[in-house]
């Protein structure tokens, strides 16, 4: 951490792991406000990142059995932005998609075209990673 | 911590009014798929749906929104929504879903009685 308690510099990095639970992604949210805040980011700045984080990790959870699962959300500050990574692990591959998920996958994506400058997702080895990245005083929209 | 998720029926009105308040998320939203398939399942195909109490709203609740739409439009009727606050705004026009909803900033703009 840094000298002032109260302020996040390049390079913090804080890591936030709970059980892949749905009801659970309000935690993901409210951290990421309280991190964003510390990082210099502005009120309406911290709402996209508040609003982004909630559907990548709604985005990692698509079409995975997460029952078991575990998401570990992490959140780095760097030079002009934020980098936020989420991970779930330990989690079966799930039934394929119906169309009502298909949809509400496409509005995350549409979402996080609009509020952040960058974002991903990818499957490997049984794990799923998506990640986002918005820049400070750079509105994505 | 926000406001808490709450759903109250107005079953005076006409058409009927559901006012919900705080976040409705992939937590709350399937409470609110629940009381809007209810609604309409009695018959009511034109809703009136009061977000003026909404604090947050992901794509889940959206989704729920959309698939009401879906069965009102069906019916013969619509799905009013009631939004005021710029960040649910916002999320609507980001969306593109300003195009596809009736939205009105107040009860009575959205032909709420």
């Amino acid at each position: 951490m840094t000298e002032a308690a109260d302020v996040l510099v390049t390079g913090d990095r804080i890591e936030l792991r709970f059980p892949a639970r749905g009801d659970l992604i309000v935690l993901a949210r409210l951290v990421t406000s309280a991190i964003s805040a510390r990082a210099g980011f502005d009120i309406e700045e911290l709402e996209d990142l508040r609003l982004a984080v909630g559907e990548l990790c709604l985005l990692t959870l698509q079409g995975s059995d997460a029952r078991h699962g575990d998401l570990c959300l992490e959140l780095t500050v760097l030079d002009d932005a934020i980098g936020v990574v989420c991970t779930l692990e330990r989690a079966a591959a799930g039934d394929a998609p119906g169309p009502e998920a298909a949809d509400i996958a496409q509005l995350s994506e549409r979402i996080l075209d609009a509020l952040v400058d960058e974002h991903g997702r990818e499957s490997q080895d049984g794990s799923v990673r998506a990640w986002l990245r918005k820049r400070r005083g750079g509105h994505a929209e | 911590m926000d406001q808490e998720f709450e759903i109250a029926e107005r079953t005076d009105a006409t058409p009927p009014v559901i006012a919900v308040s705080g976040e409705i998320d992939v937590a709350t939203a399937p409470q609110l798929r629940e009381c809007l398939q209810r609604v309409i399942a009695r018959g009511e195909s034109t809703i009136v749906l009061d977000l003026l109490g909404v604090t947050f709203l992901d794509s889940t609740a959206l989704g729920v929104l959309v698939g009401a739409l879906k069965r009102c439009r069906e019916a013969g009727g619509d799905l009013h929504l009631v939004v005021a606050d710029p960040r649910i705004m916002k999320i609507f026009e980001i969306t593109g879903l300003t195009s596809v909803f009736t939205i009105a900033d107040s009860l009575q703009a959205a032909g709420a009685s």
